[in-house]
């Protein structure tokens, strides 16, 4: 069952989706990774998404949609089951051990510094090498969307 | 004496919190920001709407095409060029995530990590101006 008809309300409840992951995110005191989840997926892969429901042709809309079918039962089976076993190992795994086992490795005046300060400290010295690579990656993937836009 | 008690814990707790709002203290600004930024548009029409309503008509409501009668779809087929703009724009704000961080620390780190930065952003000043030459900026 689809609750929006038109394709671009869809694409913009999931931008409201992605807002509100990163606000998760702020929550759980990583104020660094709630701002990248605001830039990355709102910012750059929902517009993408949205660009894409785009090229859909707009006048093709699901006027009268049936709104229950068999494959939706099979499909709110299968997801209410995932939900619940979710809920249970949630609920059973003990996280105070498992955060007090991972403890980062000491950085000079660590908690002078904020969240972002340290990542930016990691990805300079720490990983390096992959920063590089990113650059690389990105510039990749440039070429190749030009690449394929010119034939 | 209960009536006392509750009255001076109440007393000091709020001493301890002067003014803030609900949850997340350091985030007060962000929340009077989000707060009077959302309500002044909602505002803003609400005075409108009851100040002067709105009749619907179906003359009001047709699309207005320089005085003639509105032709064909209002909806135009999309270009592939809108999606390229969209790309490289993604391109680079991507590589602005990734400046961020450099930019929070640049003041502990030394020298070198300043010419590692360099060379990412050389490799992707090559990229743009690759883009550039082989006309994906093009508008028309």
């Amino acid at each position: 069952m689809v609750l929006l008809t038109n394709p671009i309300y869809s694409a913009l409840s999931l931008g409201l989706v992605l807002v509100c992951i990163s606000l998760f995110y702020i929550l759980s005191n990583s104020h660094f990774v709630a701002a990248a989840q605001l830039f990355i997926y709102v910012g750059a892969i929902n517009v993408l998404i949205l660009f894409a429901v785009m090229f859909m042709n707009g006048s093709e809309y699901y006027k009268d949609f049936n709104l229950w079918t068999i494959g939706n039962g099979l499909t709110s089976l299968v997801c209410t089951s995932i939900l619940v076993s979710l809920i249970t190992t949630i609920l059973d795994t003990s996280w105070y051990r498992i955060i007090w086992t991972t403890r980062s490795n000491q950085i000079i005046e660590q908690d002078l510094l904020s969240n972002s300060q340290q990542i930016g400290i990691h990805l300079a010295i720490d990983f390096f090498l992959p920063f590089e690579f990113i650059s690389i990656i990105l510039l990749v993937a440039l070429i190749g969307a030009i690449v394929v836009d010119r034939q | 004496m209960n009536s006392r008690s509750k009255r001076l814990i109440r007393s000091i707790f709020h001493i301890h919190r002067s003014s803030s709002m609900f949850l997340l203290y350091e985030y007060d600004i962000f929340w009077a920001f989000l707060i009077i930024s959302s309500a002044i548009p909602i505002l803003a029409f609400l005075i409108s709407g009851v100040l002067a309503p709105v009749k619907k008509d179906p003359e009001k409501l047709s699309s207005y095409e320089s005085g003639i009668e509105p032709m064909g779809d209002a909806w135009l087929q999309f270009r592939i060029r809108y999606y390229m703009f969209a790309l490289v724009f993604v391109v680079f704000y991507v590589e602005t995530v990734f400046l961020y961080p450099w930019a929070m620390s640049f003041d502990v780190l030394g020298v070198p990590v300043f010419i590692e930065a360099f060379i990412f952003v050389l490799i992707l000043i090559v990229g743009s101006v690759y883009a550039w030459r082989k006309g994906a900026l093009e508008w028309s």
